[in-house]
């Protein structure tokens, strides 16, 4: 028997959810409460758009925002930790352990602090998604192969030119993987953060409708943000594919254990 | 005066020194005081000479070569290359091949070769003339665009060989480069490198641990001790070039790779 198209099987899954989302509460074994139907749930999205375009609206910004903190000073702070023997045994130990710890517990503070605004989600979510960013990206320069910078300063290499010609090509798989995670974190950070205390945003709208038992308008919400997170990871996706050439074709190489193989020409003394 | 002139006489008959090295020693400062790596090593590197140093395991063979890459200083004594001393890397004069895991993975391979060439800002169409022709002196034509993990481990090594010729060094130093590869391309691969030096005329400094392959390669065998390392025997190989495989099953070599052998066996 061949093997299925995984691509073909995604897709199928995701039509037997809907399907299922769609036929179950029809058929009353569920009550409404507990799930409205994906037909109702999509005219309600439709009555509310505007109310669900500007929420939307007000967490892409708070999304954008924090994905800037949490990558920018990730990226930076990841770099110099990673890159000085010293700081690295004196501060990696402190951020590992920081990273553990359920932050959402300092949201109220930050709420103190920031009042119920943007800029509390958004200070929370950009710490919330700088964690792993910044650890991956001290992992990525750590282990880069020193042979790597031994071949380069053989070939006469400046600092500068390591750096920008063998170090930060040699990382950015690891920093690719921890901003895909980071870029996840913070649009939990935000949402979640939304439905704690806010006044705007898609995570509010979810809160708000729960709390008058409006179900058809709580999923209408929850569909949004599942959409919003599909869309950002296909395109981190994308981005990292396009960036990280070899790793990907690396990657593709090795799974293209169906299908014909791939069409080497041997040169003749090999 | 007289012993002056004769000395530089018998230079002139040996040929110029591409590689000198003298009196080198080394020491690592360990947890428990000093510990001597290399000891007093002394060595005259012809030019144009394929010069084999073969040693056992952690004796300080590469520790030798990274400093006459200019990569690690020594503690003691001095090397020379053309008469100037070694004290940073010089790509123009010294080129290194390492193993194949060297080669940049997010490069093709023709920009893997060109690398030390765009380090100084050769112009573009200049780097992709120059890479090509080496990309054709190994024998890897219609792999340019290719990337290494595309490659089989003795490609890899072509481009590694084309990569420390590019800028057309006049020494090569080569630090175990078949150490990885199987034991039928490590052959193959002992061959081409052969042919490419005898268009090349490059001096070469091989370190194996291999003995067939330091036999089989060189004009001269530099036999190292283990740990610390000083050397221990200095051995010219008779065989005629160009070297056919046939060569291994003669006696010459037999016995040349047996007293390579027992040299190391009696200091381990």
């Amino acid at each position: 028997m061949r093997r299925p198209d995984p691509a073909a099987v995604r897709w199928m899954i995701l039509a037997t959810l809907l399907i299922l989302w769609e036929v179950v509460p029809l058929t009353g074994v569920l009550p409404e409460l507990f799930l409205p139907s994906l037909s109702k749930t999509l005219t309600v999205l439709y009555i509310d758009r505007q109310i669900y375009f500007e929420a939307l609206l007000v967490t892409l910004y708070e999304v954008a925002l924090s994905m800037l903190i949490a990558c920018g000073l990730g990226i930076l702070i990841g770099a110099v930790v990673g890159g000085f023997a010293m700081l690295r045994d004196l501060l990696l130990p402190v951020f590992s352990s920081l990273y553990a710890v359920p932050i959402v517990i300092l949201y109220p503070v930050f709420t103190a602090w920031f009042g119920i605004g943007s800029s509390s989600k958004i200070a929370f979510a950009g710490i919330y998604g700088f964690f792993p960013v910044m650890l991956s990206t001290a992992a990525g320069i750590r282990t880069i192969d020193p042979q790597f910078l031994l071949a380069a300063r053989s070939m006469g290499a400046t600092l500068p030119q390591q750096i920008i010609r063998v170090i930060i090509p040699a990382s950015l798989p690891t920093v690719f993987a921890g901003l895909r995670l980071g870029g996840a974190l913070t649009i939990i950070g935000v949402v979640v953060s939304e439905m704690l205390t806010s006044s705007a945003g898609i995570g509010y709208l979810v809160t708000l409708n729960r709390t008058i038992l409006d179900s058809p308008r709580v999923f209408a919400a929850i569909l949004a943000i599942l959409v919003l997170s599909i869309a950002y990871y296909m395109l981190a996706r994308a981005l990292e594919s396009r960036m990280v050439v070899w790793q990907s074709a690396g990657r593709r190489q090795q799974s293209s254990s169906r299908g014909e193989p791939v069409a080497i020409p041997t040169p003749a003394a090999a | 005066m007289q012993h002056l002139a004769n000395v530089s006489e018998l230079r002139a008959q040996a040929g110029e020194a591409a590689i000198e090295v003298e009196r080198l020693s080394h020491t690592y400062a360990g947890a428990n005081g000093s510990v001597p790596a290399l000891v007093d090593i002394s060595l005259t590197v012809r030019k144009g000479r394929f010069v084999v140093i073969v040693g056992p395991s952690g004796c300080g063979k590469t520790s030798l070569l990274m400093m006459l890459a200019g990569l690690r200083h020594q503690t003691d004594g001095t090397i020379l290359c053309h008469g100037q001393p070694i004290s940073k890397p010089d790509p123009e004069r010294v080129g290194v091949i390492f193993q194949e895991a060297s080669l940049f993975p997010w490069l093709t391979t023709l920009d893997n070769i060109e690398f030390p060439l765009s380090l100084r800002g050769t112009a573009r169409e200049e780097r992709r003339r120059r890479s090509q022709a080496m990309l054709s002196l190994v024998g890897l034509e219609g792999f340019g665009e290719r990337y290494p993990h595309e490659l089989s481990g003795g490609m890899k090594q072509r481009v590694s060989i084309a990569r420390g010729l590019v800028q057309d060094p006049p020494v090569l130093l080569m630090d175990e480069p078949f150490a990885a590869l199987d034991e039928q391309t490590r052959m193959t691969m002992g061959h081409e490198l052969l042919r490419i030096w005898s268009t090349t005329r490059k001096t070469v400094l091989f370190i194996t641990h291999s003995l067939t392959e330091a036999v089989y390669l060189a004009d001269e065998v530099l036999v190292m001790s283990a740990r610390p390392g000083r050397i221990i025997d200095h051995i010219e190989v008779p065989l005629p070039r160009p070297r056919t495989y046939e060569m291994m099953a003669t006696d010459v070599f037999g016995r040349l790779r047996d007293r390579i052998w027992q040299q190391i066996r009696k200091t381990a």
